[in-house]
């Protein structure tokens, strides 16, 4: 098992949810904590790069702010200085929040194994709940995010309390160069894009009709469940309300 | 398996062999005992454990016992000189910051680690840096005006020699 922020791994030690052999740490390994960003390489976002320092980052805030703000609403003051983006990416909750926007922007996983390096893009990470396509002998390095000339999203939380909570749903929406795009989380087995509500979006001006219709396909393309934290039904609802504000928003 | 680790606490240095299954939190209260460092839900969400390591709060209940190695640790106990009480700790007396008293550590460091980093925090800033940290008895509003009293003061919250 490998240790990085620990604070999913740490709970699930504790609690007896995995019992590993061995707990490897890699905090300490020279280079995973780079956070770099240019124009024309994008930005690298090392796998020991904790959320306060991804949300606090001048470059982050100036050209990804809804990554910035994803980064920002995962726990407390006290977690985000131990939790890592790529660890709430390999954790691979069905609500991670950094992970509809590194969706939206179609992010890239650096992973290195003994078979050398490799990527994966980040809508073929997540297979199901908890279950990624990383293998047991593989540690994401970093991630490597496009820029994006002009992009603007919004990012939306909703949640119990409004801190030091999990998201009940958490969704990003994105326009680039007039298109769309628009991820969610808690409202599948893993956190998603939803092409046919993009599709929509882009066939043509951002009216009215359109919007309600973008809404109607974004129900047809999650599948919340009753738990704990809210009703399918309310998922659903919060769903038509972030898509709907999003892009009202946008433009 | 033990591991060696060599770190300091409220500025003395520790070397000592601890498991890997233990967290900071236990070598704080077990082995050094150090138990003003509560522990609430072990779990990261109710910040009585918090201290403040290499200038960061953190939770030790997160923080396995091998990667104390090389950190500086700053406890409750370290906020205060002796029986000289830090200004941020008078500042909770006087406010009636505190009930049964069990959060209330995690609270200091959360405030401490803000006013060190920030002397002058905004209410919104103090709000936000301790909403990891849970009260049961008082509600918040008292810890927010003990913590703000010393933000306007902009005296740091550690003792002052």
């Amino acid at each position: 098992m490998v240790l990085n922020g620990g604070t999913d791994v740490v709970i699930q030690l504790r609690d007896r949810l995995i019992n590993p052999e061995y707990v490897v740490d890699i905090k300490r390994i020279p280079g995973l904590d780079e956070l770099r960003f240019s124009k024309e390489e994008g930005l690298h976002i090392g796998a020991c790069v904790n959320m306060n320092r991804l949300g606090g980052d001048e470059n982050v805030r100036t050209y990804y702010p809804f990554l910035a703000n994803a980064a920002l609403s995962v726990g407390s003051k006290q977690v985000r200085n131990r939790a890592t983006c790529a660890g709430n990416l390999i954790n691979a909750s069905p609500l991670a929040d950094t992970s509809t926007p590194l969706l939206c922007l179609e992010a890239v996983l650096e992973v290195e194994g003994p078979d050398g390096k490799r990527e994966i893009p980040i809508n073929e990470f997540f297979v199901f709940v908890r279950k990624t396509t990383l293998q047991k002998d593989e540690i994401v390095t970093g991630i490597r995010v496009p820029y994006y000339e002009g992009a603007e999203g919004i990012f939306t939380k909703v949640s119990r309390r409004n801190k030091v909570d999990l998201s009940t749903v958490c969704s990003t929406v994105m326009k680039y160069a007039g298109q769309y795009r628009a991820a969610f989380g808690s409202v599948a087995p893993t956190p998603r894009r939803l092409p046919k509500t993009e599709a929509c979006l882009n066939e043509g001006p951002l009216d009215d009709a359109r919007i309600d219709r973008a809404v109607e396909l974004a129900l047809s393309e999650v599948s919340p469940i009753d738990d704990v934290r809210a009703s399918k039904q309310y998922r659903l609802d919060v769903v038509a309300m972030a898509l709907r504000r999003g892009l009202e928003s946008l433009g | 398996m033990k591991y060696h680790v060599h770190f300091y606490v409220n500025g003395d240095a520790y070397d000592l062999d601890v498991p890997a299954n233990k967290t900071m939190l236990d070598v704080l209260r077990d082995d050094l005992f150090l138990t003003g460092t509560k522990e609430g839900c072990g779990a990261g969400e109710c910040g009585a454990c918090t201290v403040i390591v290499d200038d960061v709060p953190l939770n030790a209940c997160l923080v396995l016992a091998p990667e104390l190695d090389g950190v500086h640790i700053t406890t409750v106990e370290g906020l205060s000189d002796g029986p000289k009480l830090s200004p941020l700790q008078q500042s909770f007396i006087k406010h009636g910051a505190l009930q049964c008293g069990f959060c209330t550590p995690g609270f200091l460091m959360s405030a401490t680690a803000l006013l060190n980093e920030n002397p002058h925090p905004t209410r919104e800033e103090i709000i936000d840096s301790i909403s990891g940290n849970l009260c049961r008895c008082t509600g918040y509003k008292r810890i927010v005006e003990a913590i703000e009293e010393i933000a306007a003061r902009g005296q740091t919250a550690e003792t002052q020699e």
